[in-house]
């Protein structure tokens, strides 16, 4: 009664499609080089928006993808790119299938978004079939949540044979003897939780530890000026009123514990 | 038409010359969070934080080995991993040229040895937790003798550890120790 339930238990996989020799044949030259425009149709299969508003945003005259011919059009009997946004949801399978079907062969596909490579971070949902790959074949894979114009466009060049990869599997295998640096050894133990904690409340969870970091790296600096004229150095660099603020606050908190220790 | 001209050549240029220029990042954006696996202990807050699973550990005790990766396809790039892990081994950086052709080039992966129980020999963590752990807490250590008691603590699992508490408890005079309360 009580055994747990896992989503592949309740989803059915979908088989994804396959293509003749011939079909394949003209892709490959199309990937390689296509020489020509390129008409660009969208199929959100469920996706937040997020992803709409980037590619929105890359056809604006700012990253301006005409410039290279990419074009987005409202029919896929026109497209030579479908690019599929969202995690493919159960109620947009036979849309983003009939998409496929209606494009005239060859046609690349794009898959935009975390969303559109694996699930993103919708993946184990019960209504979702986690990525485009799952209902077609897919040639590019965009990460990104949304991926920024910039790496849209590196998409599409990447798509039309215009610039080469560059993110490649990797990986490392611990070797003998790898020993991890403790970080700031020399500040008191105390006083880095304090400073960091104070960094944390004014700056919230990411920034307040890059705060942090840099705040105690001026700290441990082994500089001849002292650490008063050192921090100040770094408040003075610091253009950010705001982050200003923090670093006066962290320097509070040094001198609270500073006088706290000499009574 | 001259004014025309005239406007144009005001403007200037709007439109940002990558890729046949260095991309325009500002400090702040979100890209690529890199992983630097020697600087990793493998502990696994960081795949706890992940809210898209874009992170994970696998241990394989037949192996010895505790295998960390990461899916950059599933990655939403909020930076949980950077916020929470205790040596600085992973950041967001500024990269987004991450587009692939073969999903298998999304994954980066590292494998650490694990750690076996001094007492027991059971497989507990990784090699280089146990180290960075009793070396951060054998700094706080006052006298050697302490630090060396914390270094043996560091070796063993929570289990062997559970008893060995109640063993150096049961030896300790709990007058004394109620009086130090």
């Amino acid at each position: 009664m009580n055994a747990p339930i896992f989503r592949d238990d309740l989803t059915i996989k979908p088989q994804g499609l396959s293509m003749s020799n011939e079909v394949a044949a003209l892709k490959g030259r199309l990937l390689k080089s296509i020489g020509r425009s390129v008409y660009v149709y969208r199929v959100d299969c469920g996706g937040c928006n997020g992803c709409e508003i980037e590619i929105f945003a890359a056809i604006t005259p700012i990253f301006d993808a005409e410039r290279f011919g990419i074009k987005v059009v409202p029919s896929p009997r026109h497209a030579d790119i479908l690019l599929y946004t969202g995690a493919v949801t159960r109620a947009m399978r036979m849309p983003g299938l009939r998409a496929y079907e209606a494009a005239p062969e060859p046609k690349i596909v794009v898959s935009y978004g975390a969303c559109g490579n694996t699930g993103g971070i919708f993946h184990d949902l019960y209504c979702v079939w986690g990525g485009t790959d799952q209902i077609v074949p897919v040639d590019v894979y965009i990460p990104g949540c949304p991926p920024s114009p910039q790496a849209t466009i590196y998409g599409f060049a990447m798509a039309l044979g215009l610039l080469d990869q560059k993110l490649k599997e990797t990986h490392h295998v611990e070797g003998e003897g790898e020993s991890v640096p403790l970080i700031h050894p020399e500040i008191p133990y105390a006083l880095r939780v304090a400073v960091e904690r104070r960094a944390r409340e004014m700056a919230g969870y990411l920034h307040g530890k890059v705060i942090a970091e840099a705040f105690l790296a001026a700290l441990a600096a082994p500089e001849p000026a002292s650490v008063e004229a050192r921090l100040a150095a770094l408040t003075a660099q610091e253009s950010d009123p705001r982050v200003v603020e923090i670093y006066g606050q962290l320097r509070a908190v040094l001198r609270a514990m500073v006088v706290e220790q000499a009574s | 038409m001259f004014k025309l001209l005239k406007e144009i050549f005001r403007t200037g240029q709007a439109t940002a010359l990558y890729p046949f220029a260095p991309p325009q990042t500002i400090k702040d954006s979100r890209g690529k969070p890199e992983h630097d696996p020697v600087k990793c202990i493998a502990c696994a807050a960081c795949t706890g934080a992940c809210p898209a699973n874009a992170l994970s550990m696998k241990t394989d005790v037949a192996a010895g080995t505790r295998t960390w990766a990461i899916n950059y396809g599933q990655c939403v790039f909020c930076g949980r991993c950077q916020e929470v892990c205790p040596t600085n081994a992973i950041a967001l950086t500024t990269e987004f040229e991450l587009a692939v052709a073969r999903k298998d080039d999304l994954i980066t992966r590292a494998t650490f040895k694990l750690a076996y129980c001094r007492t027991c020999g059971a497989a507990f963590s990784t090699l280089k937790e146990v180290d960075y752990v009793a070396r951060l807490l054998g700094a706080l250590a006052e006298t050697p003798k302490e630090a060396e008691r914390i270094r043996a603590h560091a070796e063993i699992c929570p289990a062997c550890k559970r008893r060995l508490d109640v063993e150096e408890m049961a030896q300790a005079n709990p007058v004394r120790q109620m009086e130090c309360l």
